[in-house]
């Protein structure tokens, strides 16, 4: 493993203010390190502060404490991050492809020469065909691929993916874990990739960050020596069931 | 901009292509019913009048109205084509000022918080006069003519317009605005991208209840000081006491109203193609 973490993470706080003036800790001090070309996993209760963390690291939202510190020699963290919201998040107002183009327009690409690459992303997605369609005739599923499709345009090196999968059917997810993986691998991508399933996560990372309630702190990151390329069937292997106990244990729900 | 309006048009066109004698049939198939009531009504106020022995200074019979708009031999002491040219004018001129001038002003204080501040108060100081009670000014103004019945109606018909597009440009899901703002938009290509669409629909509904205020704003115009014009042919008649002409009137005022309407539903449909897949 490059001994430069591509993010490195310390001490990271975010205390959120609501209307009524009450102070939510989200992120007490969450602390990791994130290596180029690894695929690292978060899993944690509902409201610990996930999407917060991808946010911070988006540059969405201010922290309020701690340091973020990215390697810029090896990537440009305003050109290439690519963020899969927990939501589709289309504009309903553009067709398929339009929307796939949308980062190639913001980041003022040329458009013409990304078309081909749209349409091979939607392919991979499983979308081909639906190019022209509008995002109000397709299914929540077929929604959140487009998404997919647009965060991967520009080619980003590294991915932020909140629960991508999340609405999916179980088939479908498969298949997309599968491609994820051979996108990943090919496009030797660093992804950071939030889930709340516990076998998605082991199944797909070379670490898994297991966080806390709030306020939240990073209590586990497990390392998965799962070897690779995966199929499906490691997920029956006695070393998944193990590895599952431990991040059970460490989310203390045994 | 112009990709924004490349990508609604593109998908725009396709629309214009529906076969058109499919459409004609299918409305008439759909509103047949309301045919039947409309011309059972007229039978209905024709038999009343007759019937009651109604004067005509009181009620007009249809076929008298109907003379008066359409027997060449009546209807052309009144030039309904100079009146309605006339009208028109000044719905079409107050109109188009109103589209533009409330959609530019909502654009600016949307754009920000300064220019708000400084534009606000002053829309809402001029919104709360009467704009009826300015007509007798811009008759010293502008003297008679279309101008100033333009103008009457651009006063009462620009902010809805205003208020609408501000609305839209507003109502902006926060989470749309992390799509682009994660890859560093610029405060112009959010606003290109995501606000301006965003407010179509918005814009849109402000622009229908604009057309109808335009229309009232003309005739109003045209009652209070004017030589042409479908509301002079109303003031004039009045003086005569001859309502035929000025049921005519009302049923021309109410089809320019109903066209300009119509106008811009086809536009709505053309910009935003995305609601009617909700629709369908
Ligand atoms: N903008 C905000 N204002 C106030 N509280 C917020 C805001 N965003 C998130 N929170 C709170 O912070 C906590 C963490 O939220 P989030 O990061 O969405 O959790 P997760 O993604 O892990 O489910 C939640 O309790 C949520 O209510
Ligand atoms: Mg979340």
């Amino acid at each position: 493993m490059p001994n430069t973490p591509l993010i490195s993470i310390r001490g990271l706080k975010k205390i959120f203010t609501t209307l009524t003036g009450e102070k939510i800790e989200a992120l007490e001090n969450i602390a990791l390190d994130i290596y180029p070309g690894e695929f690292v996993s978060i899993v944690g209760p509902s409201g610990c502060g996930k999407t917060t963390l991808l946010k911070i690291l988006a540059g969405l939202v201010q922290k309020d404490g701690g340091e973020i510190k990215v390697d810029k020699e090896s990537f440009d963290p305003t050109r290439e991050v690519g963020f899969v919201f927990q939501k589709p998040l289309l504009l309903d107002w553009r067709k398929v492809i339009d929307n796939v183009l949308l980062p190639i327009e913001i980041l003022k690409i040329n458009r013409a020469s990304m078309f081909g690459r749209a349409q091979e992303l939607l392919e991979l997605v499983g979308l081909k065909g639906f190019e022209k369609a509008y995002p109000n005739e397709l299914s929540g599923g077929m929604q959140q691929r487009v998404s997919i499709a647009r965060a991967l345009i520009h080619d980003p090196k590294l991915m932020l993916m909140d629960e991508p999968f999340g609405a999916l059917d179980a088939l479908t997810r498969e298949r997309m874990n599968l491609e994820l993986l051979r996108i990943w691998r090919e496009a030797k991508k660093t992804v950071l990739f939030v889930t709340h399933g516990i076998a998605e996560a082991i199944f797909l990372s070379d670490r898994v960050a297991v966080l806390s309630a709030r306020p939240s702190t990073v209590v586990t990151a497990l390392d998965i020596h799962l070897s690779r390329p995966r199929t499906l069937n490691v997920r029956t292997s006695p070393e998944f069931g193990k590895l599952s106990m431990k991040v059970y244990d460490s989310l203390e729900m045994v | 901009m112009i990709r924004t309006l490349r990508i609604i048009f593109s998908s725009s066109i396709s629309y214009l292509f529906v076969p058109v004698r499919m459409k004609a049939a299918a409305f008439l198939k759909r509103h047949y019913l309301k045919l039947l009531q409309f011309i059972g009504f007229l039978l209905l106020w024709q038999i009343i009048i007759v019937l009651f022995n109604i004067k005509e200074y009181i009620i007009p019979s249809p076929l008298a109205v109907f003379s008066a708009l359409f027997n060449p031999e009546v209807a052309a002491a009144y030039l309904w084509g100079k009146q309605i040219s006339a009208t028109l004018t000044e719905i079409a001129c107050g109109f188009v000022v109103s589209a533009f001038l409330g959609i530019l002003i909502a654009v600016i204080i949307s754009w920000s918080s300064l220019l708000r501040s400084i534009v606000m108060p002053l829309l809402v100081f001029f919104n709360s006069i009467p704009k009826i009670a300015m007509a007798p000014l811009f008759l010293i103004w502008f003297g008679y003519g279309i101008i100033p019945n333009a103008l009457i109606a651009i006063l009462i018909a620009f902010f809805p317009v205003v208020i609408n597009t501000t609305t839209g440009l507003n109502a902006v899901d926060r989470d749309l605005l992390d799509l682009v703002n994660y890859l560093h938009a610029k405060r112009w290509q959010v606003f290109i991208k995501i606000q301006f669409p965003n407010a179509l629909p918005y814009i849109f509904s402000g622009l229908k209840i604009s057309t109808t205020l335009c229309v009232v704003g003309a005739i109003i115009g045209e009652f209070i000081a004017s030589d042409k014009g479908v509301g002079f042919i109303l003031m004039d008649s009045q003086a005569l006491i001859d309502t035929p002409p000025m049921f005519a009137g009302l049923i021309i005022i109410a089809a320019l109203g109903l066209g300009l309407f119509g106008l811009i539903s086809i536009f709505e449909r053309l910009l935003i193609p995305w609601q009617r897949v909700e629709l369908a």
